[in-house]
């Protein structure tokens, strides 16, 4: 009886000390780069078209991981074990990651001469080269809103009475408030949106707040209420209400006043390898290489020049088609991040006043 | 209170005539050692975590209390608070409702027919959360098959609204959390001894005088376990209240989520988990007091 | 007690459709997953196996799933030997601040998950064990240990420390009480706190996005990973394979067994 007790006790023993005694050193990986992005099938348009030319040219291989979550950023930065070296994330998050000092700085010497000037200027910052576009249009429900009459504006959608149905808009999840949709609503022409009046948004937020049947955490979950016909419209992600409607769902996606916002290459502060994973990113922002992606996902490309390869049939899907983009307009980032006198940005200030709003009710 | 009597056979083997151990307390202490492997890893794995908590909420450049100056000051993390404890109380409250009387039939039925209804309760827990709630905005929305079935039955003629609001996280939470009440109550009524009822009976209890004064009370170690552990369990959920609740519904652990990733201040945050937890502290002793410090530490059974 | 048939059979349809509740929208589910569009309406207009056949040929699936259950499976069983003997020995035992302990050891199961995430992914990277599965091992152990105390606890409490006390005054050795009479009267607690830890580490995500990475990628990381855009349906799939593997082999086990209890 003893023993067998004594054996289950150093067998439990075993079991916790043998896989510590393998500790091994910190990793800095010779050859081999850590890529950071959203999973699914992106990632693997980026393993297909951009991966093997990119090890080709510099000899080392590449690791995905997902999600890109700040806090994890923040804490191999602060911990000084840094696993992560390129990341793909949007704006928001960039906003948040460079206010403490997370990122660092691009190196433009290493990207391609011709890809840069085919890539908008809004799209290079210091911090994040623009990737891909990702928009926030106006998606609805095709058998409650039937084309010929679905909301063709932001006012439309705020009107319950011509267009009846619920709405699906976002709240957390690390997305802000749409203020620009609000003010769009009450008809101040996108030339003038910015700076945003933040008052006049909100009144219009109080207007919307009764005809919204759900509040979003992800488009996901927007994706679905949408084509379930449990909201007839919402404010997601255009593109991907457009690969649910490939898909059969009864999803129609209109660009006008669409925000377009981009999810951008940003390295981390203290990137292992800075030539080698500006090397990445040079590969990835290449138009055969974007051409290709918007094929199998139908995210605007930055690169304008991926254009010369997709049809006109793939192009037309595609939010930053020459006519879709003229319908859209750019979120200000700078508005969104310029610090206030109280230090705290209009992302955060806002961002705490849309929790607040909706738990004060 | 007699609980269930080990067979004569294993009270004989434990006994072995050759060592004599007199004293209950040298018995007692000994047990207490039984503790240690368990001490031993909470030192290793949590000590550093939780001073790592201590730090992000007690200090910025030097001891402060601004953190916990500013959450106060805040009302939106009392509503925050209070629809985590009112969820997570409805939760607790349903799952007993619901699983006492599942346990009761579990526990007094055939072994086999237990086993089975076993292996029928634990099924959900091989389908993840997210995937669930996918499956409920299936049933239970306006256009679903809930709804679609009533109506065509005639039930009603609007659809009932189930999603978005407490009804919804309910379910989806009931759903959760029902096989963590049920095991707990089992694995304690399966111990009681069908002769002790029959005792009661045959001493001229009616069957409900017997269950309400002589079952249930012997139930109630169980009934402990299944609230605390539902209760811990509820006030934790994230996704679940996210994905199927409205506004009423949101949680103190989505205000938390915002601190850490979208404002990256883990002092605010570290803070509010604080907080937490002293509330928690504070219900649980209210409750030991109430239901008498036993029902709660268990502490010994003699 | 309800030895009436009648209230018997009210008893039965009550558990039956509790049952019911528990098991329907897992047939959604698996309904779902046979859907050959990757927009998962419901009910599916064509039928496929393409999701499945996406789970089993892809490492990207396969491999999480093996490492969650092998993680899983460890978990299980250091969790559930720590929490028996700490139960037992909060329970039974006798020492100042047992009460204390007991919270201090419930404790993890309070403090907000990311809250604790976080703080473990700082352990970790002190101890260089990020990325590793013995890291999400023992933040697993962590949070699963809670249970096992709280469910033990409540066996312990339902049976009578004097049979011990009896076993122990006839001249039983300690271990010997411990194994012959303790134990076995706990029996049934210790069982289900065995399943409940192994299922906690098996579902357990935020742990594992943040002390996992690449090279230790669970299950439940990989579902959460592309969650903010689409619903994959391979998840379905996954949902599917897992809960069938499951009730195969409890059915099997349970026809296996002798009918003698």
């Amino acid at each position: 009886m003893k023993r067998r007790d004594l054996l289950k006790t150093t067998v439990t023993a075993g079991l916790l000390a043998a896989p510590i005694l393998h500790i091994r050193p910190a990793r800095a990986d010779k050859g081999e780069l850590v890529v950071v992005s959203w999973g699914g099938d992106y990632d693997q348009a980026l393993r297909d078209l951009v991966v093997p030319e990119f090890s080709k040219a510099t000899g080392y291989s590449v690791k995905f991981d997902a999600p890109p979550e700040t806090a994890k950023v923040k804490a191999m930065v602060q911990s000084g074990n840094i696993s992560w070296d390129v990341i793909l994330t949007d704006i928001p998050a960039v906003l948040t990651l460079s206010k403490d000092n997370l990122l660092e700085p691009l190196d433009y010497s290493a990207i391609d001469r011709a890809k840069l000037d085919k890539i908008p200027k809004e799209l290079q910052r210091s911090h994040a080269l623009g990737q891909r576009l990702y928009s926030f249009n106006i998606v609805y429900n095709t058998t409650q809103l039937p084309p010929a009459k679905h909301p063709r504006n932001w006012t439309e959608v705020w009107d319950a009475k011509a267009f009846p149905g619920g709405r699906t808009f976002n709240f957390q999840g690390g997305i802000e408030p749409q203020l620009e949709m609000a003010l769009l609503a009450d008809g101040v022409p996108v030339d003038k949106l910015y700076p945003l009046d933040v008052e006049r948004a909100w009144r219009m937020y109080d207007k919307l707040r009764p005809i919204v049947s759900k509040w979003y955490t992800s488009h996901a979950q927007a994706i679905q209420l949408i084509g379930a016909g449990e909201a007839a419209v919402g404010c997601t992600i255009g593109p991907r209400g457009i690969t649910a409607k490939r898909g059969g769902a009864p999803i129609g996606v209109d660009y006008n006043q669409g925000k377009l916002a981009s999810d951008n290459w940003c390295l981390i502060k203290g990137v292992r390898d800075k030539k080698v994973a500006m090397a990445f990113i040079n590969q990835a922002v290449d138009a055969h290489a974007q051409a290709g992606i918007a094929q199998r996902v139908p995210y605007g490309p930055s690169n304008g020049g991926a254009f010369e390869f997709l049809s006109a049939a793939e192009a037309a899907d595609l939010n930053t088609s020459p006519q879709n983009i003229k319908e859209q307009f750019w979120q200000n980032v700078e508005w969104w991040s310029q610090p206030g006198p109280d230090g705290k940005t209009p992302r955060e200030t806002q961002a705490t006043r849309f929790a607040k709003w909706m738990l004060n009710g | 209170m007699r609980a269930a009597t080990p067979s004569p056979g294993a009270l004989l083997t434990a006994v072995s005539p050759a060592n004599s151990r007199p004293a209950k307390h040298v018995w007692r202490s000994r047990e207490g050692l039984l503790v240690l492997p368990a001490l031993v890893f909470y030192l290793a794995i949590y000590l550093y975590p939780l001073s790592r908590i201590a730090a992000w909420s007690f200090f910025d450049n030097g001891p402060t209390l601004t953190y916990y100056r500013d959450l106060l000051g805040e009302t939106m993390y009392y509503r925050a608070l209070a629809n985590t404890l009112e969820i997570s109380l409805l939760s607790t409250a349903l799952c007993l409702l619901l699983g006492y009387p599942l346990a009761y039939l579990m526990a007094t039925t055939a072994h086999r027919a237990r086993r089975v209804l076993m292996i029928l309760i634990l099924i959900p827990f091989w389908t993840s959360v997210l995937v669930r709630t996918f499956a409920w905005i299936v049933i239970l929305g306006n256009n679903g098959l809930l709804n679609r079935t009533l109506i065509a039955l005639g039930v009603t003629d609007t659809p009932m609204k189930l999603l978005f609001n407490m009804t919804g996280v309910q379910i989806g939470m009931v759903h959760v959390l029902l096989p963590f009440m049920v095991f707990p109550l089992l694995a304690v009524m399966s111990r009681i001894d069908p002769n002790t009822l029959r005792v009661a009976r045959s001493l001229g209890a009616s069957p409900r005088r017997a269950f309400i004064e002589v079952f249930l009370p012997l139930s109630r170690p169980g009934i402990a376990a299944g609230c605390v552990l539902v209760f811990l369990l509820a006030v934790g959920f994230y996704v679940t209240p996210a994905l199927l609740g409205g506004p009423g519904q949101v949680t103190l652990a989505t205000m938390i989520d915002m601190q850490i990733n979208t404002f990256l201040n883990w002092g605010l945050a570290a803070s509010l988990g604080v907080v937490l937890l002293v509330v928690i502290g504070i219900i649980f002793a209210v409750f030991s007091r109430a239901f008498g410090v036993r029902e709660l530490t268990g502490s010994g059974g003699a | 007690m309800t030895s009436t048939p009648p209230g018997r059979a009210l008893l039965w349809l009550f558990g039956g459709a509790l049952i019911f509740f528990l098991v329907a929208p897992i047939v959604v589910v698996m309904i779902t997953s046979l859907n050959a569009s990757p927009y998962m309406d419901f009910p599916p207009r064509q039928i496929s196996l393409r999701w499945y056949a996406n789970f089993f040929t892809s490492t990207e699936w396969v491999g999480p799933t093996l490492l969650s259950l092998r993680i899983a499976l460890i978990v299980m069983i250091v969790s559930t030997v720590l929490g028996t003997l700490a139960a037992i020995g909060i329970v039974r035992g006798d020492f100042r601040g047992r009460q204390a302990l007991e919270m201090f050891f419930v404790s993890p199961m309070v403090v907000p998950i990311v809250v604790l995430a976080l703080g473990l992914f700082f352990l970790f990277s002190s101890a260089h064990l990020l990325d590793k599965p013995v890291a999400l091992m023992l933040g697993h152990t962590l949070v699963a240990t809670p249970l096992v105390i709280v469910l033990v606890r409540a066996g312990l409490r339902a049976t009578d420390a004097s049979l011990e006390l009896a076993a122990r005054s006839l001249g039983a050795t300690y271990w010997r009480t411990l194994r012959h009479v303790t134990l076995p009267s706990i029996r049934e607690s210790v069982a289900a706190a065995a399943i409940f830890s192994f299922l906690v580490s098996f579902d357990e995500v935020v742990i594992a996005i943040f002390v996992g990475g690449p090279d230790a990628t669970t299950l439940p990381k990989r579902m959460w990973e592309t969650i903010r855009f689409e619903i994959d349906p391979t998840l379905t799939a996954v949902s599917s394979v897992l809960t069938l593997v499951a009730v195969v082999v409890l059915v099997a086990a349970e026809l296996l067994r002798k009918p003698t209890n």
